[in-house]
Parts: C-alpha cells; sequence; structure tokens
C-alpha cells in the first residue's frame, strides 16, 4: 500500500499554514485518500487501477492548495482571537478575582512563608480554586477552537494580566515618587516586586498553568483541533 | 449552467444537512450524500476539504480528531450551535428556490 501521509506531503509541500495545522491539512487528506484506496480494492480493483482511481480526486494538487489556503485564512482572525483567547482569558481572570474577594470577606487568612529574611503571602484557599479556573478557561478556549498553546495562555491569562500590572507598576513608581519628593530606593522596590511576584504571580500562575495542562491532558484528543496524532 | 453560488449553497446543505444526523469524518460524509443523493451530489476530496475548511472558519461544523472502533484516527466534523441556526434559512431558502422552479416548470409545460 503506498504512503499516503507521504504522497499528500509532497504535494502538498507548499501549502502556506503554520507547521501544526499543515501537518493536520495532510494527514486528514491522505486518511481520506486511504479509505477511498481501500474501497477500490475491496470492490476488486487491481492495487495499481485502485491508486490511479484515489489520485483521479484530485486533478490538480496546486489548485487544491490554494483552494485550502483561502478556505482556512476565510475566517475572521479578530473574531477568533476574542472568542478562543479573550473572552475565556478575561472570566478567567474574572472569576478568581471574585472567589479572591470573597474569601476575603469570608474571613479566610493569607498564609505567610518566610524565605531568606523575607515574608512571602500565599493564600492557600485562592491557589486551591486556581487549577479548576485555569480548566475552565482552557476548556472554553478549546472549545471555541483554540490552540494548544492559545488554550494554554487563556488559563494562566489572570497571571498575565498582573504580571503586565507589575511591570507597569515599577517604571510608574518610578516617575511618580520622585515628583511626589519621595526618594526611591530601588533595592526595596525590586525586594517587594520579587517577593509579590512569587505569591501572587508565579506560583498562581503555576496552579493555573496545572488546570490548563489537565485538560489538555483528558480532553484535549477531543477537544484540540492541533492534535496530529494521526499514525 | 450552475453559477458557483448556487453550487456552493448546494454543497454547504448538503454538508450541514449530512451533520445534521450525526458527526461524520470526511470520507464518510461524501459517501453518506452520494448514497442519500442517489450520485446526484459527488464530492472529490477536492471539493471537499476547502469547503469543510471554510465551513469551519465560519463557526459552522467543528473537526476533531477521533478515533474510530478499528483503532483509525479520523478528523470528525459535527454541527456547532451556529451551523445548526444557518442550516434552518438555508433549507427554507433551498425549499423557495426549488418551489419557484418546479412552478415555472409546470408553467412552461402546460
Amino acid at each position: 500500500m503506498p504512503d499516503w501521509r507521504e504522497l499528500v506531503r509532497q504535494r502538498l509541500s507548499g501549502l502556506a499554514l503554520d507547521a501544526e495545522e499543515k501537518d493536520e491539512v495532510q494527514a486528514e487528506l491522505a486518511a481520506h485518500l486511504e479509505e477511498s484506496y481501500e474501497v477500490f480494492c475491496k470492490g476488486g480493483l487491481p492495487e495499481k487501477e485502485a491508486v490511479h482511481r484515489t489520485f483521479e480526486q484530485v486533478a490538480d494538487w496546486r489548485d487544491l492548495q490554494r483552494r485550502i489556503l483561502i478556505a482556512k485564512r476565510s475566517g475572521h482572525p479578530m473574531q477568533k482571537r476574542v472568542h478562543q483567547l479573550w473572552i475565556p482569558g478575561f472570566l478567567t481572570m474574572a472569576l478568581s478575582i471574585v472567589f479572591l474577594v470573597t474569601l476575603q470577606k469570608l474571613g479566610f487568612n493569607v498564609r505567610m512563608v518566610s524565605w531568606r529574611d523575607s515574608d512571602i503571602f500565599f493564600y492557600a484557599p485562592w491557589l486551591v480554586s486556581l487549577p479548576f479556573l485555569g480548566a475552565l478557561g482552557a476548556y472554553i478556549s478549546s472549545r471555541a477552537g483554540g490552540s494548544r498553546g492559545t488554550a494554554l495562555l487563556a488559563s494562566i491569562f489572570p497571571a498575565l494580566a498582573l504580571t503586565l500590572t507589575f511591570l507597569l507598576m515599577f517604571p510608574i513608581d518610578m516617575i511618580i515618587e520622585p515628583i511626589i519628593g519621595r526618594r526611591v530606593d530601588f533595592n526595596i522596590v525590586a525586594a517587594v516586586l520579587l517577593k509579590d511576584g512569587i505569591g501572587w504571580i508565579l506560583v498562581p500562575g503555576a496552579a493555573l498553568l496545572v488546570g490548563g495542562l489537565l485538560v489538555h491532558l483528558l480532553f484535549g484528543r477531543r477537544l484540540l483541533p492541533q492534535d496530529t496524532a494521526i499514525g | 449552467m450552475i453559477g458557483s453560488g448556487i453550487k456552493r449553497g448546494t454543497a454547504e446543505l448538503a454538508i450541514l444537512s449530512v451533520l445534521e444526523e450525526g458527526p461524520l469524518h470526511g470520507y464518510e460524509m461524501a459517501r453518506r450524500i452520494e448514497e442519500q443523493t442517489k450520485g446526484a451530489l459527488r464530492f472529490t476530496l477536492a471539493a471537499l476539504y476547502p469547503m469543510l475548511y471554510r465551513m469551519e472558519q465560519r463557526g459552522w461544523i467543528r473537526g476533531s480528531w477521533e478515533t474510530s472502533d478499528n483503532g483509525r484516527k479520523r478528523r470528525c466534523y459535527r454541527l456547532t450551535p451556529s451551523g445548526k441556526k444557518k442550516l434552518l434559512p438555508l433549507r427554507k431558502e433551498w425549499e423557495e428556490l426549488f418551489g419557484a422552479l418546479k412552478r415555472l416548470t409546470k408553467v412552461a409545460h402546460a
């Protein structure tokens, strides 16, 4: 039997899609050809004739390549981005904030861990909830057709937003403090950023990512369009 | 000669209709359409996949890899809520068009 995957790969080598998407298209088309070929063979055609009849389905591979490319690019990228990243990302962030505020109102205390003469704050009940929220973000993104990367990005979105806020705080602080006449001790600012970065970004980000990865492992094959597990 | 717009409309309606019955992979979809239309509509690979990808981009169908009973991995397509919504007016449009053509040809033959 011909290696359909390789034959399609050769004929669609110029398909200008990203590697994952291209691989997926080639795998799908190869599977179709393989099935056609097998049906022809079962119908009693000799192998050579079956191969010929199978290939007859595509008169012009270059034209097919062009039409696949047009079709794949026909979506609205902005709309896709909104459904695959921004909506699940912001939803994950909103829920994580609501949950944090609720826990604080309910009186759950922050856990303090000492590390190298400094105290790092961990909000344990909130951290426990984050894998679930990360999983939710990844699931919604995947359902909207988001790639593996986009789904994971949506799952850690709250941590990314907080990172951006932290990064903005540093230069803003450097501008504002001299204006209001206060001397900035950069060592203190850097220490605070590092401490809060661990407690509020790194650890929560890891917790969110755990949820995103779990969704990928449990549902990835069924949900994610980029799965190229065809053998 | 049938215009490309009509051809595309027919193909979209055919795909959405077979997917309404349940998820299918490309080859099976083409086979069902051919069988159910008694060979009047036939999709080759070259015609089917650009159409499927376009419909997927529009959010009418969604593809995902699935493993069949014989261990083969196939990309199966299913209707999305948006596709279901699209199917109803599309079906109505075609019913109206065919109704009109039927009336017209009857008058012409009278």
